[in-house]
């Protein structure tokens, strides 16, 4: 809304001549999640909310607008590339939910550190499992590169879940935490019963259940050919969801070489506020 | 000042604190007794009878079952004063019992936790108020001021004492203010903790008060830094063109500290205003959503894998759009390309081959023909045509030459005899026999 109640945009073609749209139309187009906190962003998809739905479901996407205070796009045929999750970011997702829904996490104005997000998982899921979620192709392990495995695992998920607009990160070892995250706890959500939420947040096209698959191994091993930085399966509906791309089988050096190269937050999904 | 240096210094030194809870309560009840009292100092039985006192209030105070500990004063006081939070002010000695008073050190420590040195409407208002009024009178005296004196007495004492006392009484506020929101943030998260949807309430009317606080607080830092920077930069302005740089340093450094008061008010205001928008939203997204806990226990279990099936969200991932590359246009006047007319490389060309041994050799036949019958002759004339450095080599090659187309007398004894360059040979003489291919033939 204009400063006299007018509509901002009355045609789509205002929207798409206005100054934010091409960025924001790429960032919801790599599965970027856009909040209150992106202020310029996030009033433009309100004021062109109206005209952006259609023309986004003619691409075969839905631009979802939630309650908790943010918009994404939701792919929903095959015209628009889509992605799932892998089981690492998801772990890692879920317990920054934890997090945020954590009273002890307002102390610290919504921020959390790194250390606190690998302590809070090790507490929830337990170090044992963690490790073994985190190496799941290794019979056996040394504990030492284990663990080194699974803080790398977590900070290349944070990382992923940054440019995802789920976090921000504010400093070098600070993450804060954003609304986007509450999209984690959907299925949980509501008086239903959480296997009813899920089938039908399936039946949406929201996520994609993940089933236990022997041929899991094979396909991530085809995966450690594609570049690290590239995200993982641009794949047709109903596709495996958990698709790292990272070598699980990687031996100690190579893990080791992960943790030297830590990655810098992507810049793609530059913050406009 | 080298920081480095100071840190050597102060590492040198070793100094460290050892303050227990009875030490503490001592150094405070002697501080408030000093302050009740009017004392300046205290007698050793003075001390005594205080720490007696501490001792029993703290044993009243234990919790029943805890072992009450008795403690020597003198005890005490010897660690007290080891740690410079007392010391003994009257110089005696041994002649007689000491009079002891409490050290700045520890009547800061004591300060810090008695005095509410907290940022406040009233306090902030009372001293903006009295920089404003002790600026404009400095001003007035750097503008009637005329001798070295009177700059000291009106402008630059003032400036480093009353002035820099009143800013770093704003400044040490401010830190309390700060220790007091972090306070406010914690009340907060342990309000919800212990009742969750019960403190909606009370987390509001907490967050409403503190930003009412902090506002009013960042309009009074805005209107009265904006003034007395104004006073300060007129006095600075009046020193500098008297020429008094004491006066000007002693403005700019309370300019600084201004700007620091200023710059904590905005980033108090910038940082409250993000907190308190966190706060209200998850106040009404979290908590008024989930009156019950219900979704942090069923996330929870399903985070275990005790509940529920595990599941990934779906993304939109669009490649980037492939952008081509741009290309520069070469310029219009391009080289034609032609094949070159002439070979690049030139072609061998015959010539004949010199044999060096063979020239030397003519010479040497030419030396013997014109009647040369002494080696030394002979060589020379012949060295005499070469480069210099080679004449050493020469001359060898010439008396091989010599016995081969002469024919040497021998002789037991032969002379040495100077050549050019510091060279000496052996003479021989020669007799020429016969030309020795004819002989050969």
């Amino acid at each position: 809304m204009s400063s006299d109640g007018s509509p901002r945009f009355v045609r789509l073609e205002d929207v798409i001549l206005d100054e934010a749209y091409p960025d924001v139309d790429l960032a919801l187009r790599r599965g970027r999640h856009i909040d209150r906190d992106d202020v310029a962003w996030y009033t433009f998809l309100v004021d062109a909310e109206d005209h952006l739905e259609p023309l986004y479901r003619r691409f075969g996407c839905e631009l979802i607008h939630r309650s908790d205070g943010y918009f994404y796009l939701l792919p929903t045929g095959d015209a628009l590339g889509k992605r799932h999750l892998s089981s690492g970011e998801m772990l890692v997702g879920q317990a920054l939910t934890l997090l945020y829904l954590e009273p002890a996490t307002l102390e610290q104005g919504g921020t959390v550190t790194r250390e606190q997000v690998l302590g809070h998982l090790a507490g929830v899921v337990g170090a044992d499992a963690l490790v073994r979620v985190m190496n799941p192709k290794r019979k056996k392990y040394d504990e030492r590169v284990a663990q080194e495995t699974v803080r790398n695992k977590v900070a290349e998920a944070l990382r992923r879940l940054a440019t995802l607009g789920f976090v921000e990160v504010v400093e070098e070892d600070r993450i804060r935490l954003r609304s986007a995250l509450m999209r984690f706890a959907e299925p949980v959500r509501g008086t239903k019963a959480p296997e009813a939420a899920l089938a039908r947040l399936v039946a949406e096209g929201e996520l994609v259940l993940a089933e236990e698959d022997p041929s899991e191994e094979e396909s991530e091993s085809d995966s450690e050919s594609e570049p690290k930085s590239e995200p993982t399966s641009e794949s047709a509906p109903e596709s495996k969801p958990d698709s790292e791309s990272e070598s699980e089988s990687a031996s100690e050096s190579e893990s080791e070489s992960e943790s030297e190269s830590e990655p810098a937050p992507d810049d793609e999904s530059g913050d406009p506020s | 000042m080298n920081p480095n240096r100071v840190l050597a210094s102060l590492a040198q030194r070793g100094p460290s604190l050892d303050l227990s809870t009875l030490d503490l309560c001592f150094l405070a009840a002697l501080h408030l007794q000093a302050e009740n009292a009017a004392l300046t100092s205290f007698s050793e039985e003075q001390l005594a009878d205080v720490f007696e006192q501490v001792e029993a209030v703290m044993a009243a105070a234990a919790e029943p079952g805890q072992p009450a500990k008795q403690r020597r004063s003198t005890h005490a006081i010897r660690r007290l004063r080891e740690q410079r939070m007392i010391a003994r002010v009257d110089g005696a000695g041994i002649v007689r019992a000491g009079e002891y008073a409490l050290t700045r050190l520890a009547n800061g420590i004591i300060e810090f936790f008695l005095e509410d040195d907290t940022l406040t409407r009233d306090s902030l208002t009372v001293l903006t108020r009295s920089l404003l009024v002790g600026l404009g009178e400095i001003l007035t005296a750097a503008k009637s001021a005329r001798t070295e004196e009177e700059w000291r007495m009106g402008v630059i004492s003032p400036l480093r004492v009353t002035m820099g006392d009143l800013a770093n009484g704003i400044e040490r506020r401010q830190c309390g203010f700060d220790l007091q929101q972090e306070d406010f943030q914690r009340e907060i998260a342990g309000l919800l903790h212990a009742d969750w949807f019960g403190a909606v309430a009370r987390c509001q009317e907490l967050l409403e008060s503190s930003s009412g606080t902090l506002s009013e607080l960042n309009q009074i830092l805005l209107r009265d830094t904006h003034q007395l920077q104004s006073l300060l930069q007129d006095v600075q302005e009046v020193a500098a063109e008297a020429g008094v740089a004491d006066a000007e340093g002693a403005a700019r450094t309370v300019v600084d500290q201004v700007d620091r008061i200023a710059a904590w008010g905005s980033a108090r205001q910038r940082a409250w205003s993000e907190y308190y928008q966190y706060v209200h939203r998850y106040l009404r997204d979290v908590v008024r959503l989930d009156p019950a806990r219900t979704l942090t226990h069923r996330l929870r279990e399903h985070l275990a894998g005790t509940a529920g099936k595990q599941f990934a969200l779906t993304l939109a991932s669009a490649p980037p759009i492939r952008l081509l590359r741009e290309v520069e246009i070469p310029p219009e006047e391009k080289p034609t390309v032609r094949r070159p007319r002439k070979e690049r490389e030139q072609g061998l060309a015959d010539a004949p081959a010199e044999n060096p041994q063979a020239i030397l050799e003519e010479r040497v036949r030419g030396a013997i023909a014109d009647g040369a019958r002494a080696l030394g002759t002979v060589t020379e004339r012949v060295i005499a045509e070469v480069a210099e450095e080679e004449r050493f080599v020469t001359t060898g090659r010439v008396a091989q030459a010599v016995a081969r187309l002469g024919d040497p007398e021998g002789m037991a004894e032969r002379a040495w005899v100077p050549m050019q360059d510091g060279l000496m040979i052996e003479e021989w003489t020669v007799r020429v026999a016969a030309e020795p291919e004819k002989e050969a033939s």
